[in-house]
């Protein structure tokens, strides 16, 4: 596992003091339709690689976090707080 | 009106301090204890929460960003923590925590091997120098650390942990009493 995660308020800390709230995805448009929804809801790539996960950091700043990591190395190659810089939603 | 009185007690008044020459385990008086939340955007907000809080008596502490605890040895009386609330706005708000959280403080040459068994917080003193603070977990339990001296720590932790809390520094501290 990611052991020690690099929380960009907290330093390096234990993946315990996090929660794992899953893929960061880029969030339909309010109006969009139910299959565009459904795929954001449910449907995941489960990717072999890089990957951008939602952590939220539960026993620190409790800050929402983006981390990129590889799901098969482990390494953490990035981890920005969720507000920082353009938000997640809006980028194409 | 209700028969029902409630009785506010020190949460850690039945405890005994653990006290040994290299490592001393004491409850803090529950006196003041005020959370800081600022509105998004707000920047340099440690001086203003310096002067809001008249700091000889209150220490500001961080907490995350755009949040501190302001504490104090005493309780506050109400009057007077409003008028702090009015200061704040509109640039922070400020919740009363003085009877939800509880400050605990570990001293003494020891304090930080002890503490190191419960945390992965890095405190020696070039990561960690006097005045900082952190969030993280003792064992199962968040909790907000402050280095106040060279050899000092104070502990933050919600009124209900506490009892827990202390039992399990208690424990931590054993081999050094
Ligand atoms: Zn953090």
């Amino acid at each position: 596992m990611a052991s020690l995660v690099p929380c960009p308020n907290c330093g390096r800390r234990p993946k315990e003091e996090f929660t794992i709230k899953g893929a960061a995805l880029k969030r339909p448009a309010a109006g969009a339709d139910a299959s565009e929804w459904f795929d954001y809801v449910y449907l995941r790539d489960n990717p072999h690689g890089a990957y951008e996960e939602y952590w939220h950091h539960t026993s620190g700043c409790r800050r929402w976090l983006v981390l990129t990591r590889d799901t098969v190395t482990h390494e953490v190659a990035a981890c920005r707080d969720a507000a920082d810089g353009s938000r997640l939603e809006e980028r194409t | 009106m209700s028969e029902f009185r409630p009785i506010l007690r020190p949460v850690l008044g039945t405890k005994q301090a653990v006290s040994s020459a290299t490592l001393r385990l004491s409850p803090l008086p529950e006196g003041t204890i005020i959370h800081v939340l600022a509105r998004p955007g707000e920047e340099d907000m440690v001086p203003f929460l310096g002067s809001v809080a008249q700091t000889a008596a209150h220490a500001v502490r961080p907490v995350s960003p755009g949040q501190w605890f302001i504490v104090g040895e005493e309780p506050m009386p109400h009057k007077e923590m409003k008028s702090l609330f009015a200061a704040l706005e509109p640039r922070a708000s400020g919740v009363d925590q003085s009877h939800g959280r509880v400050r605990i403080r570990i001293e003494g040459k020891m304090a930080s091997r002890a503490l190191s068994k419960g945390t992965a917080l890095d405190l020696d003193p070039s990561a960690f120098p006097v005045g900082q603070s952190s969030v993280t977990l003792i064992g199962h339990i968040a909790a907000h650390i402050t280095r106040v001296g060279s050899e000092a720590f104070e502990i933050i932790v919600l009124r209900g942990f506490a009892e827990s809390l202390w039992d399990d520094l208690a424990r931590m501290s054993l081999e050094f009493s």
